[in-house]
């Protein structure tokens, strides 16, 4: 069996926010017993669990499984920093399609908020290796293609205004702005890094999220009144060397990762971007998302303005982007981010994403990257 | 700043030179392969192009090429410089192939693609013995010469 006969079963997810009062098991319990009863089934039927995090101690996702009862089942702590959901619903699919058990779930959580407490924002200089704001390594990017392509700050405003406005129409999402948000209101909001301003970056969440997957025959026997969702490609890469790479500092990866690493998810699928019908991507800062039009094949080298300027990347266009407002909007607690992107995923291709939905969505891809730094690209289609 | 006189330390060792002379350019450790030539920094036994073991310790050009910048509007945390209100960051290709990113010396209006860069030393505090901690940073190069 591969990956192809797996399907989603259930998916579950809290509103991404600042939480003080709810702990990280709190969180986790929530996400994770919404998606049970998503998928329709008890936890004593899930055969393995993968679980991810980036702000906690050792074994806290072990402590949070045993939240849903104690059945000694075998779970596996993921960690790749904003990508670790993405890889844990990876790690969950095969684990079904590898034939090691019929269900699997993927849980993520997370308390950024606790996490920037202690530090701050600015950085300690007392490492080589030290850390730079992260908007800053993005922005880098932001610079060149200003430099090579005459982008302007106005089109990284548009994407973020964009994502900020879908997440007004995501009950899940942490920011729902009460009106329209603008480029000009973007703009001229605190500049952070240049050309990034405060409104282009994602904001300090906390919150949890899970998908469970199951081997398809049996979700059709589950579940044979809705529409099944199934795995296409659920793919993984790290760094590949090319002149020029960057070691030192904190680094997120050369663009080309996320070429390389969409290219290998379509080949998997035996998909192709025309085949897209929505688009999930690591928009932590808003410039990121204009790359990601050209890397992941909607738009050829230097095009990808002209996508964004036609309003292609807007829910009613062509191909959406962000449909559930991104990192930007709905939130990026780090740990559970990438299962919020897989359960916004399933909701559109159901057909049960309300005032946001995508018409006749039937395929869609979501991608994040993590610093340090890794790739995570998983291609969702409904039969 | 601190005074002339006081000895320097890196912040961490092994990865940049600490010149006698307080008026020369420090310069990058790092390592050349000696199966297919390629040059990394920081240093490493294995080289990460071809993956042959053995790779040979060089000293990088204290000079390069800005391929990227930013300006961060946050001051930089454990700097002495309370007047700093933010600082640069950078990308900077060395001769030798090497892209090294690092904060930037100067202004938020100091910097343009394509400019020659030059490797300095700041100081960022004084340790228990006196000595001063340093750590390297790029700035525009004076002469303008690569």
């Amino acid at each position: 069996m591969g990956l192809q006969e797996v399907a989603v079963l259930g998916v579950g997810t809290t509103r991404f926010g600042v939480y003080p009062d709810k702990s990280n098991i709190v969180l986790a319990r929530e996400a994770g017993v919404a998606a049970l009863k998503d998928a329709g089934i008890s936890f004593a039927e899930v055969g393995e669990a993968f679980v991810g995090y980036l702000f906690s101690t050792p074994m806290t996702g072990i402590r949070a499984m045993k939240e849903f009862g104690l059945t000694g089942l075998p779970a596996t702590h993921v960690e790749n920093a904003s990508a670790t959901g993405l890889v844990a619903f990876r790690d969950a699919a095969w684990a079904v399609a590898s034939g090691r058990c019929d269900i699997a779930m993927a849980l993520g959580f997370d308390k950024m908020s606790e996490a920037m407490r202690g530090g701050g924002r600015g950085q300690g200089r007392d490492s080589i290796d030290n850390v730079i704001l992260p908007a800053a390594y993005f922005s880098l990017w932001g610079m060149r293609r200003m430099h090579e392509r005459g982008t302007k700050p106005e089109h990284f405003a548009q994407i973020a205004a964009k994502n900020w406005n879908h997440g007004a129409l995501n009950p899940f999402s942490h920011r729902q702005p009460d009106h329209e948000v603008t480029v000009e209101q973007v703009l001229k909001s605190r500049k952070i890094s240049e050309p990034v301003t405060a409104m282009m970056t994602c904001p300090v969440d906390d919150g949890a999220a899970c998908a469970i997957v199951a081997r398809k025959d049996l979700a059709r026997k589950l579940q044979p009144d809705r529409p099944l969702v199934g795995v296409r490609a659920s793919v993984l890469q790290t760094e590949t060397y090319s002149r020029g790479h960057i070691f030192m500092g904190p680094v997120v990866g050369p663009p080309s990762m996320t070429r390389d690493t969409g290219k290998q998810a379509y080949e998997e699928a035996g998909l192709g971007p025309e085949d897209m019908d929505l688009v999930l991507v690591h928009d932590a800062f808003a410039n990121e998302e204009l790359e990601y039009y050209e890397l992941l094949g909607f738009a050829a080298e230097g095009e990808a303005e002209k996508l964004l300027e036609e309003g292609h990347t807007k829910l009613g266009g062509r191909i959406p982007f962000n449909t559930d407002g991104g990192l930007i909007a709905r939130g990026h607690p780090g740990g559970p981010t990438g299962l919020a992107q897989i359960h916004e995923l399933v909701v559109q291709l159901r057909g049960e994403a309300g005032r946001r939905q995508v018409d006749g969505a039937r395929a869609g891809m979501a991608q994040l990257v993590g610093g340090g730094s890794v790739c995570a690209i998983t291609i969702l289609q409904r039969d | 700043m601190s005074e002339a006189s006081a000895e320097r330390v890196p912040v961490e060792a092994g990865f940049f030179t600490i010149p006698d002379d307080p008026s020369a350019s420090p310069q990058l450790l790092g390592s050349k392969c000696v199966e297919c030539g390629e040059y990394f920094f920081p240093r490493r036994p294995i080289c990460a192009r071809c993956l042959a073991h053995g790779c040979e310790d060089v000293t990088l050009s204290s000079r390069g090429t800005l391929f990227t910048y930013t300006y961060v509007h946050f001051p930089l945390m454990n700097s002495q410089r309370a007047d700093h209100g933010g600082y640069g960051v950078g990308q900077v290709d060395l001769p030798e192939g090497p892209r090294i990113q690092a904060v930037l010396s100067g202004g938020e209006n100091d910097f343009q693609i394509g400019m020659e860069m030059e490797l300095e030393l700041e100081t960022l505090r004084q340790n228990k013995q006196g000595q001063d901690v340093v750590i390297y940073r790029f700035r525009p190069s004076t002469d303008g010469e690569a």
